[in-house]
């Protein structure tokens, strides 16, 4: 199904249209039946002589990301129908975050999107002081939105070499740009290193601004690091752009319709590969992404090549703009707030919820909190609903599937980039 | 070396060569690894012996001393013999290729069609290991390499017929003296030489499923192909199986194209030979490790609907360039 | 021509032969050389008195995400080297083994007691060796790898600054300059005193 017409248009009183009755409701017929198989009919309705064998990629598999079960009904090697399954990886964050206090859950969170942390723990506490209402010096706007865009970098940096590994398996030419790819993510951890302290799960992040503070010559490093990177990024598109095998697997491959991407709320390189133009950093900005201009790559295909032109490009508009806010950091204070002493040091308005969205290198990842409107408890959120959009682009996999081969399967999911920890929590 | 009494010939050759061969592709383990490191900007093996040289070793005590399991529903017979029957199919084709001028094991009339039959004898025992194992990835690979694997024998079989035409015999050994004196047949005719040796490679790499063409054994998504449910000194056959294949196409490919023992000027000799099949075996490694691989029907179009018609014109072409010189 | 690019692949891969290694194999005993920050493993240490600086305050078991710290706290008695009444801790145990890294037990710490290693500690076969007791908090002190991150140090960065003083009438008496004013928002003492002070006047509040 390639379904790249364009969206049905909105619909007109017309003597053609078809009305129908859906729950007491008079409906276009059209609205209800989307141009696109329905990937959830019940299989003794495909093709009774069909024989197919199920197939369970399970949920430990070289190549789904993180555990992921996917039931595939085959057909010889065409998958007619598949059911993803998720949960292998909840670990209950959500409950966790109704017994912790507004300081503690930052380390929680951190471990969601295990591979972009700054972003999940940029959205939780933006949502935090959303809350509460509380001023983020300039300085650490500018210290977060840097680090957002270098986890930018190194999120597609990682995907793209798991990409590769899907694509041409761990021994072999995928293996050899996974190693190129990670040996430029050890260069961003040992910034964050410097930063931090730690290389994956910083806790830097805190309700009011920043934790850590930029240590002396890290500015230069830092931009050192992406000049570099930056040269190397011609090389991995060498590696894969123009390699006619690398674009027989993925032309084509995994086309997603623009209008059944935004029914299911998907965000990200995916809506951006298919024509939809939405970037919330640059259409609602939070943190520094006021203060400058970002070009958002799109393409029109909607197909796997297309997703990983615009990652590529993203990495590149990363890079830039990392590269100029560094060089005007504002001097001031990291912290608006008291630094935390007490667990309960950072109390909410009772009952008042809010959401709070920003762009992660997946789409848009939000946290919805609501301040618990009991007085003794008011350092302990009642809700914290984070929104991940790989559980989202993961609602793709049912209508991408059927008509493809087992490898197109493995291509189209690589491309849709799910991180499992963020789709489970 | 001339002994009489072919028995002998025979015997005592093919425990020199054979060794020679098991043993180098014994050491390829170890040196694919340190040449995909230093494509990798990382070292390679270098813990188990000085620059890691004794890996080879501590990788077949390893799979030695493994548990051999069996799954449960697997056909016993089938799933015990897969695996030697591969590293015989591949052992095989040793017999009727020539490593220097008189070192063969056994130098028969119709050599290359001996080599090229038992070497498509592979295709059993894949299939056999696909089946037996009662495992849907394993099924699903073997049925992939047992289509890959016969429709590629075709343009195998066409592209080996241009230097028999040019030979004008299948004797390997008379293969190679046709090209004796500097006109290989990958550069002479020229073009089409080098496009039948082109595709003379590509269809034996499509042979031992090696990337690019290695989706029977794709591990992202079949986990390992026919050899998932093999464990121990099964599973180090079908990976012996597989490097001692690359070894044999780069033995026979310098045989039969780039002029065996013939060196510059006067002197021919081993060292040509071998210093032609281990830039071959090389070069192999370095596809392999730069390579994605295709995916399966865009395998079978390549070879339909591209290698075939491409072997056709050549077997023609060398015909007619026979015909006229 | 396109499909000469198809060789770009074998071009980078032989470019990188000639690069130098990013991996090195080092010997079992050495560590890779860590950033200033780096944390890892966790150690207890003495003040400038020579005796244990960790009071029994539970400011870290309470603040940990994790729940791993055990403070069992020993009572108020005189200390023999300032003779002030101070707060002792009679064991201290921490579950390395559920430790997310977090460092928010230093950052809370009033005493800059328990403080972060740069070395990490050596694997363990069992989960029981990963326990760290109070003794063996107090061994990993001897092994000089703290890291930068102490509690005073990490308020310090984070503090905000002081708002500027109000300009004082003359008739009062000259305000010190880091006088907070009454609002919320001022930071502790911590900030610009110098830390024995700080300590001294932490210690006197607990």
């Amino acid at each position: 199904m390639s379904g790249l017409e364009s969206a049905p248009a909105a619909v007109t009183p017309d003597d053609n249209v078809q009305w129908t009755t859906v729950g007491g409701v008079r409906v276009p017929v059209e609205l209800i039946t989307p141009p696109w198989p329905d990937p959830y009919l019940d299989i003794e309705d495909y093709d009774p002589d069909a024989d197919l064998m199920v197939l369970n990629m399970g949920p430990q598999h070289p190549s789904t990301h993180g555990v992921l079960r996917v039931k595939l009904f085959l057909d010889g090697e065409i998958c007619v129908k598949c059911v993803p399954y998720l949960g292998y990886l909840h670990r209950g964050v959500e409950k966790l975050c109704e017994k912790l206090s507004y300081v503690q859950i930052t380390p929680i969170v951190d471990k969601n999107d295990y591979v972009s942390p700054m972003m999940n723990e940029l959205a939780i506490n933006m949502a935090f002081e959303k809350l509460i209402e509380a001023e983020v010096p300039r300085r650490s706007q500018y210290i977060r939105t840097i680090c957002a865009e270098i986890q930018r970098v190194g999120s597609h940096l990682l995907w793209l070499g798991t990409f590769g590994l899907d694509m041409g398996g761990a021994i072999g030419g995928g293996g050899s740009i996974f190693m190129h790819t990670f040996r430029e993510r050890e260069l961003l951890l040992d910034l964050f290193e410097d930063l931090t302290g730690c290389r994956f799960h910083y806790n830097t992040h805190t309700v009011g601004g920043n934790r850590h503070d930029i240590p002396a010559g890290w500015a230069a490093k830092a931009t050192k690091v992406l000049a570099e990177l930056n040269a190397r990024c011609f090389e991995y598109e060498q590696f894969v752009r123009e390699n006619e095998i690398f674009r027989a697997r993925t032309v084509g491959v995994g086309v997603v319709d623009p209008v059944l991407a935004m029914e299911l709320g998907i965000s990200g390189p995916i809506l951006r590969a298919s024509g939809v133009d939405v970037d919330l950093r640059r259409d609602q900005p939070y943190a520094a992404y006021g203060e400058i201009d970002i070009n958002v790559p799109t393409e029109t295909a909607g197909d796997c090549f297309a997703r990983y032109l615009v990652r590529v490009a993203e990495m590149r508009e990363s890079i830039r703009i990392a590269t100029e806010l560094l060089k005007g950091i504002p001097e001031g204070p990291i912290g608006s707030l008291k630094p935390v002493k007490l667990a309960g040091a950072v109390k909410a308005k009772h009952g008042k919820a809010v959401y709070a969205a920003i762009e992660s290198p997946r789409g848009e990842l939000g946290t919805f909190v609501v301040g618990n409107t009991e007085r003794r408890q008011a350092a302990i959120p009642y809700r914290c609903k984070i929104r991940s959009p790989s559980m989202h682009a993961l609602q793709l996999l049912p209508y991408l599937c059927p008509g493809n081969n087992l490898s197109d399967i493995i291509v189209a999911l690589g491309s849709l980039d799910p991180i499992m920890g963020e789709v489970d929590r | 070396m001339s002994f009489d009494n072919p028995w002998v010939h025979g015997l005592v050759m093919g425990l020199i060569i054979g060794n020679v061969s098991l043993a180098i592709t014994g050491y390829s383990i170890w040196f694919e690894r340190k040449f995909a490191g230093r494509m990798q900007n990382r070292p390679g093996p270098t813990v188990v012996g000085p620059w890691g040289l004794l890996q080879p070793v501590a990788d077949v005590l390893k799979l030695m001393q493994k548990e051999d399991i069996t799954p449960r529903g697997a056909d016993k017979a089938l799933f015990n013999i897969a695996p030697p029957l591969t590293v015989f199919a591949a052992l095989s084709t040793l017999a009727v290729v020539p490593v220097a001028p008189g070192w063969i094991i056994a130098d028969l009339h119709i050599g290359i069609l001996f080599a090229l039959a038992l070497g498509s004898l592979m295709v059993f025992p894949v299939w056999m290991a696909g089946w037996a194992s009662n495992n849907k990835y394993a099924l699903l690979g073997g049925m992939r390499s047992a289509a890959q694997s016969i429709s590629y024998e075709i343009p195998l079989l066409l592209s080996a017929t241009v230097p028999i035409i040019l030979a004008d015999s299948f004797q390997v050994t008379q293969i190679v003296e046709a090209q004796l004196g500097g006109n290989w047949f990958a550069f002479w005719p020229p073009g089409p030489g080098f496009a039948a040796f082109a595709l003379f490679f590509l269809c034996s790499l499509a042979e031992s499923n090696r990337i690019p063409f290695d989706i029977p054994e794709a591990e992202s998504e079949l986990v390992a192909g026919v050899s998932t449910e093999y464990t121990g000194m099964k599973f180090g056959l079908f990976y012996l199986a597989e490097y001692l294949h690359t070894f044999i196409i780069s033995l026979v490919a310098a045989a039969l194209f780039l002029g065996g023992w013939d060196g510059p000027g006067d002197n021919d000799g081993f060292i040509w030979m071998a210093i032609k099949t281990l830039s071959l075996f090389v070069f192999i490694f370095w596809v392999r490790w730069s390579y994605m691989r295709y995916r399966s029907d865009q395998l079978m179009a390549m070879c339909w609907k591209f290698f075939l018609p491409l072997g056709l014109a050549l077997v023609m072409f060398s015909a007619l360039w026979v015909h006229w010189t | 021509m396109s499909w000469l690019e198809s060789f770009d692949n074998l071009a980078v891969n032989l470019r990188n032969i000639f690069r130098p290694k990013n991996t090195e194999a080092l010997p079992w005993e050495q560590q890779r050389e860590r950033s200033a920050r780096y944390r890892a493993s966790f150690a207890l240490v003495h003040n400038e008195h020579g005796e244990e600086a960790c009071i029994g305050c539970k400011m870290c078991e309470k603040i940990c995400p994790s729940d791993i710290i055990t403070v069992v706290a020993g009572g108020r008695k005189e200390s023999p080297a300032t003779g002030k009444k101070r707060g002792y801790c009679d064991d201290f145990i921490l579950d390395l083994n559920a430790c997310i890294v977090c460092e928010l037990c230093v950052q809370v710490c009033p005493e800059d007691a328990i403080l972060m290693l740069k070395v990490q500690e050596t694997p363990a076969f069992q989960r029981e060796d990963l326990v760290l007791t109070m003794e063996k908090l107090y061994e990993n002190e001897k092994l000089g790898a703290t890291t930068w991150a102490t509690g005073a140090k990490l308020i310090e960065m984070q503090a905000p600054p002081p708002p500027p003083p109000k300009p004082a009438p003359e008739k009062k008496p000259e305000a010190p300059a880091a006088a907070p004013p009454a609002k919320a928002e001022a930071p502790a003492p911590a900030e610009t005193a110098p830390p024995a002070e700080t300590k001294t006047s932490e210690e006197g509040g607990e």
